[in-house]
């Protein structure tokens, strides 16, 4: 029950966003480029802090 | 009879209070994105160090949106107390945005704050997150709704003027928050704001870098706000040269003046990248051209016209003559809302109407229809703004933005080699580089609006217009207390933020130390 519930919140959210994609799409092409873009630069740099992470634990590793 | 002078100081009031508040607000914009881009590593990593981090810069982010709030207030009542005719004129229109604005934005932005400062023990991390994205979106939602009113000034969409109620009404909402102009300035506007938050983010954690302390915490910042600063900045460029395009056949005279255009050329047109304009003369006194780049940049072709002051005003002064009409024939449906001649005499030149209202300030008792040769001669030549301003404040913001972008290359590729932290030369560059951002977006701001003269509501509704009837001395001594008000203000805030970088972060762990769950 819980699976399905669980299935049936993402379904939902999944449908609202290709509902604003389609939206955004046709009418507001800016606003959903700035959604896509803030999106991909969150990530992208909160990639960059995990990689930081990486490189100095390698470095530490390599050190010791 | 209105005084030129009370439009002059309302002018210079309202500038004055949406410059101080515009320092703020790209700040807010950009920070609120990079701490969430911090929660979420904090909440998929479990390091501690990605808490303090959130907890630190948002320290940072509450007072500079503490004074962006108190200083963005007042202007808000500007419109009223200042600008009542234009309030009154595109209420309808002006009114729905900035009101959707302050019930939907503005006040989850606020509660939502409140929660992020002072739920850290009382949420789930989880939680916390969710809160920390609903603050970042909404003061970039908040930054939506103040630029669709903007945009409508500048591009006036969805909107029709009826004559009846003489007030411009809501025709379409949609078309109202979809015009490309109020899409590509928020886009552009919102994008320079993460710039401005990369730049200090970046410039701060070189301090610490510069002095050897909370280096841990500098070198994260630095990398999450170098790639977050690289990939905005390049961004704001290209935007900004798409909204030059967009805004290029919505607003002709802007352009004119941005690219110090005033004789017609045959294309394809080159790009002043040096000028000294010259407003008596009209021409440039001194101009370092690049070939054909103007066309390319604004038309896209190196075949198509590209507009000039000179035949922006040989049309002004037609549609001049067209709006003294309107404004003629309105004048008697006033008087007779049944004169079928006077309706469709309106209907023919409505679309003039703006131009009609705009040569009243030079006519005698400011009336069109008393309009002399002359005046409308004038009133043709005053529909360019001042082009040195905005040609200036062009050109430093597009310096600015490469600058920028200069900046952030060499810190992704001194960040990504994990040595930032021994280039002491270029940290000191980080620190300088702190007003840059801002410097741009205060010129940005200027070309916007500078270039809108001599309109509020572009080719609509003239700024002499739109101003209350107050008198001069009041307006002088409210001047002066916004702007000693707003200088204590930027005081507080630079003496508020220079005190907490001093005591940095608190940290609460070593840079790879796992938190428990």
């Amino acid at each position: 029950m819980k699976t399905l519930m669980h299935f049936l919140i993402y379904l939902t959210i999944a449908g609202l966003v290709i509902l604003l994609a389609i939206i955004l799409g046709d009418y507001g092409t800016w606003y959903f480029a700035w959604l896509l873009g803030t999106v991909m630069l969150v990530l992208i740099s909160a990639a960059g802090a995990a990689l930081l992470d990486a490189q100095e634990e390698d470095e530490g590793r390599r050190r010791d | 009879m209105i005084d030129p002078m009370v439009v002059e100081l309302s002018r210079w009031q309202f500038a004055a209070t949406a410059l101080y508040h515009f320092l703020f607000v790209p700040l807010t914009l950009g920070l609120s994105f990079l701490l969430a881009a911090m929660e979420t590593v904090y909440v998929t990593t479990g390091r501690t160090i990605y808490r303090d981090m959130a907890q630190f810069w948002g320290k940072l982010f509450l007072i500079n949106f503490a004074l962006g709030v108190a200083t963005g207030l007042t202007m808000e009542f500007q419109f009223g107390t200042n600008w009542s005719f234009y309030s009154s004129f595109v209420g309808d229109i002006f009114g729905a945005p900035l009101a959707i604005e302050g019930l939907m934005a503005f006040f989850m932005e606020s509660t939502f704050v409140g929660l992020m400062v002072f739920g850290w023990a009382r949420l789930s991390k989880a939680q916390h997150l969710a809160v920390t994205y609903l603050v970042a979106l909404a003061s970039n939602l908040s930054a939506v709704w103040i630029l669709v009113a903007n945009g409508f000034m500048q591009d006036p969409q969805g909107a029709l003027f009826n004559p009846d109620t003489m007030r411009m009404e809501l025709a379409s909402f949609g078309e109202l928050i979809f015009s490309h102009d109020a899409q590509s300035k928020f886009v552009h506007t919102s994008i320079a704001g993460f710039v401005t938050a990369a730049v200090f983010v970046c410039g701060v954690s070189a301090y610490y870098m510069l002095r050897g302390r909370h280096l841990a915490i500098a070198k994260r910042s630095f990398r999450m706000a170098a790639l977050f600063g690289v990939l905005s900045s390049a961004g704001v460029i290209t935007l900004g040269d798409a909204l030059g395009f967009v805004g290029a056949h919505a607003h002709p005279s802007k352009l004119v003046a941005m690219e110090g255009l005033w004789e017609y050329e045959e294309p394809p047109v080159g790009f002043n990248v040096i000028a000294i304009p010259n407003e008596e003369e009209m021409q440039n006194d001194y101009a370092l051209r690049i070939p054909y780049l103007t066309s390319l940049l604004v038309t896209r072709s190196l075949h198509d016209p590209v507009p000039s002051a000179d035949t922006l005003i040989e049309r002004a002064d037609e549609r001049i003559r067209s709006g003294i009409e309107a404004v003629t024939a309105l004048k008697a449906l006033q008087d007779d809302p049944d004169d079928t001649e006077a309706r469709a005499r309106f209907e023919a030149h409505q679309d003039d109407l703006g131009y009609g209202f705009l040569v009243g300030f030079y006519a005698q008792d400011q009336d069109p229809a008393l309009a002399t040769e002359a005046d409308i001669q004038r009133a043709a030549r005053d529909a360019i703004p001042n082009m040195a301003i905005v040609f200036w404040s062009f050109r430093v913001m597009v310096v600015s933005g490469l600058l920028m972008l200069a900046f952030f290359t060499l810190a992704v590729i001194f960040t990504l080699r994990n040595d930032v932290h021994r280039q002491r030369a270029f940290l000191r560059f980080s620190l300088l580089m702190i007003p840059v951002p801002f410097i741009a977006c205060e010129a940005g701001w200027l070309v916007a609006e500078v270039g809108r003269q001599p309109w509020t509501v572009y080719e609509v509704l003239p700024t002499w217009m739109s101003v209350s009837t107050h008198s001069v001395n009041h307006l002088i001594f409210s001047l002066a207390g916004f702007v000693l008000l707003y200088s204590i203000f930027i005081a507080i805030e630079m003496y508020l933020m220079v005190k907490f970088i001093r005591q940095g972060p608190t940290e609460h762990g070593h840079a790879t130390a796992v938190a428990a769950k």
